[in-house]
Order: structure tokens, then C-alpha cells, then sequence
């Protein structure tokens, strides 16, 4: 049963030197999923992320992966696990080429180079217009676009999971809904998502379960839908208003 | 005539300074580290291509291949072991830091090789050639040539291979880095490794030009300072464009107003610079 889960914390604390910020985060992540963390600004939710990429330690708690411990792991063990961080603000390489960027999301992958460029095609299917602006500084792409190529190199780390802080951050509709039907295309083949996301109904609508969080704790769990209906979700962060 | 030797003269010390400088300006830039050892780096290349042609009689350009290896050690030792303790500190405590290495290294230097001056001396000599009415000493013209191909090596490695753009990766942001599963640690040795290789080998070439001292590494440290200020951080052609720049206002001022000023002149640019243009010439975030 362990191993169909992707992430399975209990108890999780974690923060920055003094101050704590996570307080006991449970959660449990299936896999071939998509899951969505929603909450508002200064919930935890990219703390969360930090520690489970292995950015900030875990205080205390456990953070199991199909079953392994990774609660004391570094980054590059995280990562090799097949647990991949989009960073919120993408965190592109800005002088580097697109390309470049790609490559990066591979560094740590020991494999052949025939490998990495068919993994560099797939990259370039799934966004053309990366393959288009492969030789320019990625700093000079439009907001869309370094999204795609933020998604992009996580893809590059053959992943597992891909945990993506702020898909929408910034984007106009349209291109969050090309990168939304992108998502769904990654998740048939396989690959598990965990989304935090300001846009709480897209992020509800797509996923298969949700998490809130609010002050470092988990408040509510359920399926998308569910919390879609749920009144005290509407109020405090759809903005919808009671009768 | 005049003018035609000195933009020879300087295209031929600009090759060199930019070989002084890029090893600077990778350290300060993936590091961040204001490495003040660099300077006794490249006067040790230089005894150690002196002591290499007294003692086997092995020229300096053959001496570059056993001292890139020796002295890319030295660094990634020093690093692992010295560095790497206060790598997270403030900028202040690692210059404080290398400046009491540097004083460590530059007494063992005149202890071990006297403070005298030094003069590496081919026998036979390699004789001159009139290049556009100027003429250049053959030997010049190698060690010129020789700091051409070891910024393009690094250029190559930066941009070809997968460390170098690790390194990139790190000097852009390393947050980033870490979540690609790149160790910095070993980045951080390998850079100030690579910066210490380059400023052995800038040493070993300087040998064929200038006396050798101890009491010289102020002036290349100086010269490495001027250099990534003129040419701005982060870039090889920007370094090459600084070191240029940087020997020409040397050798039109020692022409006007004397040697001696000339260095005033290059310090008045050099505050010039970072009064109105701060990211120099060619700077920029990268490190291409």
C-alpha cells in the first residue's frame, strides 16, 4: 500500500532557523495523480515544496517516497528519487539558452546522449515553442514560455513526481489553459503532479484530490470536486457569499 | 611608428591581463568570493616556470601543462579544505580570510625564494618579428598566444561541457542549481580549482616578460581588479576587452606622461568606471 504512494508525510515540521512555519503536515500522494495544494498567501505552501525537494531540512516528522525514508535526504538523492521541483518563479538560468536550461534538468541523470535528446524531443513536442527559441538566452522569453521551459527542464529529471509552485503566476488565461490540457497530457503518461496554485477553481478543477492548507496545517483534504461544493472553501477563497 | 607599437604592445599585454583576470572574475562570480591570494597565484606560476627552466631547462610553454594540472589541485584543495568553512559567510570574512592566506603564501614565497628579483632568461633567445612596423619578441608573441588559447579553453569548458554549465548554473543562481542536483560544494571547488589553474598558467607565461617577486602580486591583483571592473564581470570577451583596454591606456600613458603615471591613469579609469558604468564593458549576468 506504501509504495502506491509517491509522498507520504506524517507529522512533517520544518521552516527557516528560528522560525517553524510547517506544523505537522500529513499528507499522503498517490500515485499517477494529480494533486493540488491550495491556501492563501503565507500558508506554507512553497516551504512545503522547499522541504520536500530537500531545500530546507525537516525538522521532524516523516517523508516517506514509495516507502523510503527521505526525511533526512539532500537535494540530489531527492531528485534521483524521480522527485522534481518546478520552483515558483521559474528560477530559469537567464543567460543560458533554452536548450541549455533543458540540459540542466538532467544534470544529475547518468545516461547516454541518444537518451537525453530523445528526452529533449519529447521537451520539444510537448512545447514546440521551446524548440523554436532553443538557442535564445531564456531570460529573453515571454512569461508562457519560461513556464514551459521551467516545466520543460522538470521534465529533463525524469520525474516521478513534479511539483509545480505557481503554475499561473503571471500568465494570461489562454496560456494557463495550454499549459493546464499540457499537464493532463503528462499526467496519462504517467507521470504524478503535485500543483500549488493561486487559481483555486483551476486548480480544483483539474486535479483528482486537493489539499488546503493555512497557517503551516493542513485544513481540509477531499477530491477537487468536493471542495469545489464545500461553502467554507467558497467563502474563503472563491469569494463566493453565504445566504 | 609610435602608435603602431603601442596598440601592438597592448594587444599583446591585453591577451595577457585578460588571462590574469578571467581566472579572478570566475572565482568572484560563482563563488563569491574576492579572492586576494590571486595575485601570489600567478608570482608562484611564475617561480615555478623559473625553477622548472633553471633546473630541467623545460620551457615555459611546455611548463603550462605540468602547472594547469598542479595548480587546478592546489585551488580545489585549498577550497575543500579552507574556503568551504566560511563559503556562507558575509563577503567581508572570506576576504578576510584570503587575505590572511595571502600573507601566509607571499611570506613563504620570500622566505623560500628571497625577495630579490628574478628574470627568466631563454637561451638561446627566440629573436623579435616586425609585425605592422612594430616589433614583437618572439617569446611575447607565444606567451600571447598562449593566454588567447587558455581563455578559449575555458570559454570551451563553460560552454560545452556539462561541469561548465553547472558552474554557469551555480554563478546564475544557485538555489536553482541545487534543485538540478548539482553538488555545489564541488562546483565551488572545481571554479576556485579552475581559477587557480589559470592564474599558475597567467604566471608561468608572465615569467617570460616581467621580473619575478613576491612583492609583484599587488600589482596583478590590481591588474585583475581593473580588468573585470573595465570589462565587467562574468564574461571571457568582456575580460579580453578589459585586459585590452586596460594595456593601452598603460601604453599611451607611459608614452605621454611616463610609466610611472600610467598606473595612476589605469586606477583613475578604473574609478571612473564604477562611477558611471559599474557593469563595465561587456558584463553581464552570465558567464559566457
Amino acid at each position: 500500500m506504501a509504495d502506491a504512494l509517491i509522498v507520504e508525510l506524517a507529522g512533517l515540521r520544518a521552516g527557516y532557523g528560528e522560525i517553524q512555519v510547517l506544523w505537522g503536515i500529513d499528507i499522503a500522494i498517490p500515485k499517477g495523480e494529480i494533486t493540488a495544494l491550495i491556501g492563501s498567501n503565507g500558508a506554507g505552501k512553497t516551504t512545503l515544496m522547499r522541504a520536500l525537494s530537500g531545500l530546507i531540512p525537516i525538522e521532524s516528522g516523516s517523508y516517506l517516497s514509495e516507502g523510503v525514508n527521505l526525511s533526512q535526504a539532500s537535494a540530489a538523492t531527492i531528485l534521483s528519487r524521480g522527485i522534481v521541483h518546478v520552483p515558483e518563479g521559474r528560477r530559469l538560468f537567464g543567460a543560458m539558452n533554452v536548450q541549455d536550461n533543458l540540459l540542466m534538468g538532467a544534470y544529475s541523470r547518468r545516461v547516454s546522449s541518444s537518451e537525453l535528446m530523445r528526452d529533449l524531443d519529447r521537451v520539444y513536442t510537448t512545447f514546440p515553442k521551446l524548440f523554436e527559441r532553443r538557442n535564445q538566452a531564456s531570460a529573453t522569453l515571454s512569461g508562457g514560455e519560461q513556464q514551459m521551459c521551467a516545466i520543460g527542464r522538470g521534465l529533463m529529471s525524469a520525474p516521478k513526481l513534479l511539483m509545480i509552485d505557481e503554475l499561473s503566476l503571471g500568465l494570461s488565461p489562454l496560456l494557463v489553459e495550454q499549459l493546464v490540457a499540457a499537464l493532463r497530457t503528462l499526467n496519462n503518461e504517467g507521470v504524478s503532479i503535485l500543483l500549488v496554485e493561486q487559481d483555486v477553481i483551476t486548480a480544483l478543477d483539474l486535479c483528482h484530490s486537493a489539499f488546503v492548507m493555512d497557517m503551516g496545517r493542513i485544513v481540509r483534504a477531499g477530491s477537487g470536486q468536493s471542495l469545489l461544493a464545500d461553502p467554507i472553501i467558497g467563502e474563503a477563497y472563491l469569494g463566493v457569499l453565504r445566504d | 611608428m609610435l602608435a603602431a607599437q603601442i596598440v601592438v604592445n597592448a594587444l599583446v599585454l591585453g591577451c595577457l591581463y585578460a588571462c590574469i583576470a578571467i581566472g579572478f572574475s570566475l572565482v568572484w562570480g560563482v563563488l563569491n568570493v574576492i579572492n586576494l591570494m590571486h595575485g601570489s597565484f600567478i608570482v608562484l606560476g611564475a617561480y615555478f616556470a623559473w625553477s622548472l627552466y633553471q633546473g630541467f631547462h623545460i620551457a615555459p610553454w611546455y611548463a603550462l601543462a605540468i602547472a594547469a594540472p598542479l595548480f587546478f589541485l592546489f585551488g580545489y584543495v585549498i577550497q575543500r579544505l579552507i574556503l568551504n568553512r566560511v563559503i556562507t559567510a558575509p563577503v567581508l570574512v572570506t576576504l578576510t580570510l584570503t587575505f590572511g592566506l595571502d600573507l601566509i603564501l607571499n611570506n613563504a614565497m620570500i622566505y623560500y625564494f628571497k625577495a630579490d628579483y628574478r628574470k627568466l632568461i631563454l637561451t638561446p633567445p627566440t629573436g623579435s618579428v616586425s609585425i605592422a612596423g612594430a616589433v614583437v619578441p618572439v617569446d611575447r608573441l607565444i606567451a600571447t598566444a598562449a593566454a588567447l588559447a587558455l581563455t578559449g579553453v575555458l570559454y570551451l569548458i563553460l560552454r560545452r561541457l556539462r561541469v561548465g554549465r553547472a558552474i554557469v548554473a551555480v554563478r546564475l543562481d544557485r538555489d536553482a542549481a541545487v534543485l538540478m542536483g548539482v553538488d555545489v560544494n564541488s562546483i565551488y571547488a572545481i571554479a576556485f580549482g579552475l581559477g587557480t589553474a589559470l592564474a599558475g598558467c597567467a604566471g608561468v607565461l608572465m615569467a617570460l616578460i616581467f621580473p619575478i617577486s613576491p612583492l609583484t602580486s599587488t600589482a596583478y591583483l590590481g591588474k585583475a581588479f581593473v580588468v573585470c571592473v573595465l570589462g565587467g564581470l562574468g564574461s571571457v570577451s568582456g575580460a579580453l576587452a578589459g585586459g585590452i583596454l586596460l594595456a593601452l591606456i598603460e601604453g599611451v600613458g607611459s608614452a605621454m606622461i611616463g610609466p610611472a603615471h600610467a598606473i595612476t591613469l589605469s586606477f583613475m579609469l578604473l574609478i571612473a568606471f564604477l562611477i558611471l558604468r559599474p557593469q563595465g564593458l561587456l558584463g553581464r549576468k552570465g558567464f559566457e
